[in-house]
């Protein structure tokens, strides 16, 4: 499709973008002194008028061909299928446990693994559910399941990005999957987990690979920095080194950077994924400053969390 | 074999209006794309937009000027259509060529300067004329294809 087919939906975007919330907002928000000034400030900002869903509805509704947009919500897609699986064998209902927006309607989503029809889900998930539901039908190990799933999403983004998506987002896809990646071997590592399970857990990329990755965690955090060291993730290692929390926002940071580079463009899918992105973040950051004013967190540590803003 | 030049010069006519014609509804359609996208968020602004989906309309015109002064300068328009011989008519048709392809390019690429302005215009309204200078940069390459095309026209001995 051609990048101009975009033109009213990126200009619509544009339009959109000029609502996000801006540094001096979000200092704002911060210096409120109590959680009903915050969220007078955030509402008088319009800050809240539209939920992460309303976004996506609105992004889908202006692009010609929104297929590429949906790797967006894979991982929303495949944190459902824990919840569904999970609540299937607990005997519970997932409903609260669903985010949204997602490709596949929870109502659906909640029949066909119910009736265990696991084929009739999108192709990207149909296999990891029934092995999903296969290791927890086998171990009842929820975490093992879970690992699962999460390495299958990121190999799920990594390849239909590589096969219908953009070089914007292949490089989404990148980035998501060595962040994650890198968590994972390092929470890995921390808790002296076995190969076997490493093997499940970590889905590997064309810039970390797999199988050195799993060896450098096998060794302990220190073979794991070491290792972070000599990749072109060196500065990842050094903030991880210095706090987890720091190395999540570094993490959101490094995507938002990425999602900043579609920003000067005026056709094409790029601008309506860095916008869907800009607004994640936004949202993030409203939780945690609202979390903070909750907790009495000071200014210092509220800055610290804040994620990079696209505006 | 006069028949045959006359023909030729119409086409060159029919080429002028035709090309420049499609490059200014290729452009104003697609600006005009973009300005539908930002006034479904913000009606506010088509004003501002509706200057730059005008942009990319010039070119046709440019067309259809060329179209006109070619067919009443051999007589068409007039009812006295003039006996030109075959070279004339090439030459007529060569004289429309500039019009005719710089008004379908320029009207393409200016309507994708022009769309590309929409974004300003939606991000920074304060900002929108700098968006109107230049798309208007394109015009400057379609204005001396207009040009030569009417010097061609009156500077062919019939």
């Amino acid at each position: 499709m051609s990048s101009t087919e975009y033109a009213s939906a990126v200009a619509a975007v544009k339009a959109m973008e000029s609502s996000l919330l801006t540094h001096s907002d979000m200092e704002q928000l911060i210096n409120a002194r109590t959680v009903s000034e915050l969220k007078a400030i955030a509402g008088s900002k319009n800050a809240e008028a539209s939920t992460l869903e309303d976004v996506w509805e609105m992004i889908r509704s202006y692009a010609p061909d929104s297929r590429e947009l949906t790797i967006l919500l894979y991982k929303n897609d495949f944190h459902d299928l824990k919840a569904g699986l999970k609540a299937m064998f607990s005997g519970r209902d997932a409903d609260e446990y669903y985010i949204y927006p997602s490709n596949i309607e929870s109502g659906i989503l909640k029949k066909l693994l119910s009736s265990k029809e696991f084929d009739s889900l999108p192709a990207y998930m149909a296999e990891t559910a029934a092995q999903a539901y296969d290791l927890l039908t086998r171990t009842m190990d929820g975490q093992l399941s879970d690992s699962l799933i999460d390495s299958s999403a990121l190999a799920a983004i990594q390849r239909d990005s590589d096969s219908f998506g953009g070089a914007f987002m292949q490089k989404y896809a990148q980035l998501t999957t060595v962040c994650a990646d890198i968590k994972t071997a390092y929470r890995c590592a921390l808790m002296g987990k076995p190969r076997q399970f490493m093997e499940i857990a970590v889905c590997g990329s064309r810039e970390l690979d797999k199988e050195s990755l799993i060896r450098a965690a096998m060794g302990g955090v220190e073979s794991l920095m070491a290792f972070l060291e000599s990749t072109s993730y060196k500065d990842a290692a050094a903030i991880l080194k210095e706090s987890p929390a720091q190395f999540e926002k570094w993490c959101d940071d490094v995507i938002m950077e990425h999602a900043e580079s579609a920003r000067m463009q005026a056709f094409g899918v790029e601008p309506l994924a860095a916008y869907y992105i800009a607004k994640e973040a936004e949202l993030k950051n409203l939780r945690i400053i609202t979390v903070c004013q909750e907790c009495g967190a000071d200014r210092e540590t509220v800055m610290e969390r804040m994620r990079k803003l696209y505006v | 074999m006069n028949s045959l030049g006359l023909a030729l010069a119409i086409v060159g006519a029919a080429c002028a209006a035709l090309f420049a014609g499609i490059g200014s509804a290729k452009g104003v359609g697609l600006v005009g794309e973009a300005a539908a996208g930002v006034v479904s968020v913000d009606p506010n602004k088509f004003s501002k937009v509706l200057i730059l989906q005008l942009l990319p309309g010039t070119q046709g015109l440019y067309g259809l000027l060329t179209a006109i002064l070619l067919l009443s300068r051999i007589g068409v328009i007039g009812g006295n259509a003039a006996a030109l011989t075959v070279s004339q008519g090439i030459m007529f048709l060569a004289a429309s060529l500039p019009i005719a392809i710089v008004g379908l390019f320029s009207g393409i690429a200016q309507g994708r300067a022009a769309a590309a302005g929409v974004g300003i215009v939606a991000k920074k309204p304060e900002h929108s004329s700098k968006g109107v200078i230049m798309a208007a940069m394109v015009e400057t390459y379609a204005i001396l294809a207009l040009l030569i095309s009417i010097l061609l026209i009156y500077n062919i001995s019939i």
